[in-house]
């Protein structure tokens, strides 16, 4: 559907044209972040805005491979237990002190793992972080962190400074909304409403970058006049939704602009519907397997996504497979041609036969408040359940009220949405299946309250699994049996499109597409 | 006189404080019936959040504490003129409505003028020229621009002008690739006024149109018309002296209410433009549960509506020497 070349291009930086120094970014983030304190907050607009100025120890290559950043290189113990980090020379804080060791140990200790969403589960195993030199930060780990490396880059665990925020109130730093990194971009001003003006750190460790003079990150409500921007060449590059799908095509035949849906694969966002398991007849699993069946993903890629997707088979997204950690060898097929007949002769098998009006039950389906395409998606599923016996009602309210149903009252039968499945599945997938994860009043964790001993325990293996080969094994029963509890319907693979001008290259450099910090991206003069 | 009127204004504004107290208390408990709090928002944005996160948030935002205990506090802060702090910027709720006045003061106040001015000119030209294909076009446009949806106006404006002609920029209040200075940095925002303000005074300016025309309609049918035409008045005296005179009086009234309603900006227009107004900014705390900040400017909003028709009806007894205050 994109055009594959153009994705090439981006992705590798051809030789024959050699990087110009210069111009100005303007691009377009949707909606306006609400600070700028990713280590408070792993929302999208924040990162995507705050990546430029903070950085991490790693970055991720194109194929998940880790490589350096703030951390020239790394040793691992045998056992897993200790990383050894030696520190980029040189590297100094926008405001001209240097960072050192001292910097990653209380960025990791005392700012991520104590106030930021994520930290306190991830960096958990983390019980200190030694300083033998100013250019060596030693992690002693508790217990063996394999999905530890991938998430030390910039977006998910940004370096903060200490001598800024050591003895002040980390969350109500001042800083929050005026970021001082060590990144290629230094944050120059920030009007609300309207854009952040960041510019070029001249001091950058990274000798001759970034290439280009400033970053202006825009902010406009409204989708068609972002569309409008791009074609008027006001905006130069947006992604991850801020051009919508719809619009793509359009945009792609204008000769000046490109679109790919490269640069997600960190993210690998995953499009489900969960049902509330403690409530009958969704405790039952031939219901929801029934359920399953039901549901036409082809369909629902193709016309109510406009094709960006890729249909879902399990819990793993499919960009995982250069991991290993991906597979269907016997993972139920709820794609299969027979699948009406199959929901059909389950949901009598479950008894609940058709009343005389041809309706086994009714349920109330819950949409995702996130727009248009989630108010198709639930006029969908009412249309297929329907085919099988299931009178649906649909419901949907805005987001506050929403997650509040779904992850605090539990007040829901089968709802919409959809989750970040994260670069590991111990960061993104854990979260939604762990027993140890029904944590009442948080968001996007287990509202299916799902738990059975046997996943637990696959679970807690693959955690701290060092061997990647064990590790496959593990996630592949774990693929196996989720998809065949189902308490959650794996719908489709989710993909976003990066529209940007062709002015422009070396967008998309990895999985963090425009997460990354842009020190490689330059702009034709 | 002065000192009637000042009288007049003191007591106004002794019987504006239990209106503002009786405003606070009961936009509080409406935005309380909501379900869902600034944290579920936040925690939502974030994609996961651990409980003992959450529950820090709640405790350090104060929404841990009964309900009429957050109520006393909010209104003894808001009583010191403190507007207190939006914990989902990170920066005291003044600071942020400040930085929005200035944006949602050009675009209102340029808006008002241009649909009170030329609303009222059409109105007259109509009402003057009763019957004729003059009146039928303008009350055909006023019906027309009044009847479009203001969102499809913006864009429509956007695809001629910005897109296909390239004369105007599609949004925002500067060139954020330029960051111009000095006089410069006036003409480049008065560039991007052009689109949002001509969107947002056609809808009004049509409805300025059809009051003034009526207005004038109703005043030249009075007894005092028939008076000043049989005492052999010039028309034209007529008309500018004393009907338009007293043809104004409802169109006064009428800007009064709008102006009150002016800090609330326009969530539409700003939003298709990129207009960093207010409206725009308590669009979005409402969704996100920014209690402080939405609470900030509906106080803010029901302080100016009160300042304004105070002056409206001051304005009245100068146009009307009638009217006793």
């Amino acid at each position: 559907m994109l055009a594959a070349a153009g994705i090439a291009a981006s992705l590798v930086a051809l030789p024959a044209s050699a990087q110009e120094s210069g111009g100005t970014l303007v691009m377009v983030t949707q909606p306006e972040p609400p600070n700028l304190a990713p280590y408070i907050s792993t929302s999208g607009p924040i990162g995507q805005v705050a990546s430029k100025v903070y950085e991490g120890l790693v970055n991720i290559g194109p194929d998940f491979e880790i490589l350096p950043s703030l951390a020239k290189s790394w040793e691992i113990s045998d056992d897993g237990l200790t990383y050894t980090f030696s520190l980029q020379e040189g590297v100094t804080w926008h405001d001209g002190e240097p960072f050192t060791s001292a910097d990653v140990q209380f960025g990791i200790m005392d700012v991520l793992r104590e106030v930021h969403p994520r930290g306190g589960s991830l960096l958990q195993v983390i019980e200190s972080v030694d300083t033998p030199d100013d250019l060596t930060a030693v992690l002693n780990l508790s217990e063996p962190a394999p999905y530890l490396l991938v998430a030390l880059n910039g977006y998910e665990s940004p370096i903060v400074a200490k001598h800024i925020f050591d003895g002040t109130d980390i969350r109500g730093n001042e800083t929050a909304n005026a970021p001082i990194g060590t990144g290629p971009f230094k944050f120059v001003e920030w009007q609300k409403g309207q854009y952040v003006r960041m510019d070029k750190n001249e001091d950058y460790w990274q000798d001759g970058k970034p290439y280009l003079d400033r970053v202006v990150v825009r902010f406009i409500a409204d989708a068609a006049t972002r569309t409008a921007a791009m074609e008027s060449e006001e905006v130069l590059l947006g992604g991850f939704g801020a051009i919508p799908n719809i619009d793509v095509p359009a945009l792609e035949e204008l000769p000046y602009l490109e679109a790919t849906t490269e640069g997600y694969g960190y993210f690998a966002p995953m499009m489900q519907l969960q049902f509330n398991t403690s409530k009958a007849p969704y405790d039952n699993e031939k219901v929801r397997q029934a359920i399953a069946y039901a549901v036409d993903r082809d369909f629902v890629v193709e016309n109510i996504w406009f094709g960006f997707g890729k249909v879902a088979t399990g819990p793993i997204s499919s960009l995982f497979e250069p991991t290993g950690l991906y597979t269907t060898d016997g993972v139920i097929d709820y794609t299969v041609d027979d699948r009406i007949e199959k929901a059909n002769a389950l949901l009598d098998e479950a008894g609940y036969p058709r009343g005389d009006n041809g309706i086994r039950f009714s349920m109330v389906h819950d949409m995702t408040p996130y727009g248009e395409e989630w108010r198709r998606f639930g006029e969908y599923v009412k249309q297929a359940l329907g085919e099988v016996g299931i009178a649906v009602d649909l419901r949907y309210e805005d987001v506050a009220t929403w997650l509040k149903r779904v992850y605090t009252d539990y007040d829901y039968e089968m709802s919409s949405n959809w989750l970040f499945g994260l670069p590991d599945p111990v960061i993104g997938v854990h979260r939604q299946f762990h027993s140890d994860q029904i944590r009442q009043g948080t968001v996007f964790v287990n509202g299916m309250l799902w738990s059975t001993p046997e996943m637990d325990a696959l679970m807690d293996k693959a955690k701290t699994e060092n061997d990647p080969a064990a590790r496959a094994e593990l996630y592949k029963e774990f693929q196996q049996v989720v998809t065949e509890a189902a308490p959650v319907i794996f719908m489709h693979e989710m993909e976003f499109v990066t529209v940007y001008n062709t002015k422009l290259h070396d967008v998309v450099t990895g999985p963090l597409g425009i997460y990354n910090n842009f020190a490689d991206m330059w702009m034709e003069q | 006189m002065p000192n009637a009127r000042l009288r007049y204004v003191a007591r106004r504004i002794v019987q504006a404080i239990p209106i503002l107290l009786a405003i606070v208390v009961l936009n509080f408990c409406l935005l309380k019936l909501a379900p869902g709090d600034a944290v579920d928002v936040l925690a939502g944005e974030a994609g996961s959040a651990t409980p003992e996160y959450m529950a820090e948030l709640r405790a350090k935002f104060g929404l841990d504490q009964p309900l009429p205990v957050q109520l006393v506090r909010y209104v003894g802060q808001i009583a010191t003129g403190d507007f207190g702090y939006s914990f989902r910027h990170e920066m005291p709720v003044w600071d942020l409505i400040v930085d929005r006045l200035g944006p949602t003061a050009i675009l209102m106040v340029t808006t008002i003028v241009l649909a009170v001015g030329v609303g009222v000119l059409l109105g007259l030209l109509a009402a003057v020229n009763l019957n004729t294909w003059k009146d039928s076009v303008i009350s055909i446009l006023a019906l027309v621009s009044y009847a479009t949806p203001l969102f499809w106006v913006g864009l429509m404006l956007i695809v001629v002008f910005s897109i296909n002609l390239g004369w105007f920029p599609t949004s925002g209040m500067e060139n954020v690739a330029a960051f111009y200075e000095g006089w410069d940095r006036v003409w480049d925002i008065a560039h991007h006024l052009v689109l949002p303000a001509i969107t947002l005074s056609l809808f009004y300016l049509a409805l300025y149109t059809r009051l003034m025309r009526a207005s004038m309609l109703e005043q030249a049918g009075m007894d005092y018309v028939t008076t000043a035409r049989a005492k052999g008045v010039k028309e034209g005296r007529i008309t500018f002296k004393h009907i338009l005179r007293n043809a104004l009086l409802p169109v006064l009234t009428m800007a009064g209410v709008q102006v009150s309603a002016m800090i609330g900006g326009s969530v539409i227009v700003e939003t298709v433009f990129g207009w960093p107004g207010l409206g725009q900014l308590a669009f979005e705390s409402l969704f996100a549960r920014d209690l402080n900040l939405l609470l900030g400017i509906f106080f803010l909003s029901a302080v100016l509506v009160l300042v304004v028709n105070l002056l409206v009806d001051i304005l009245y007894t100068f146009l009307d020497p009638r009217i006793e205050l």
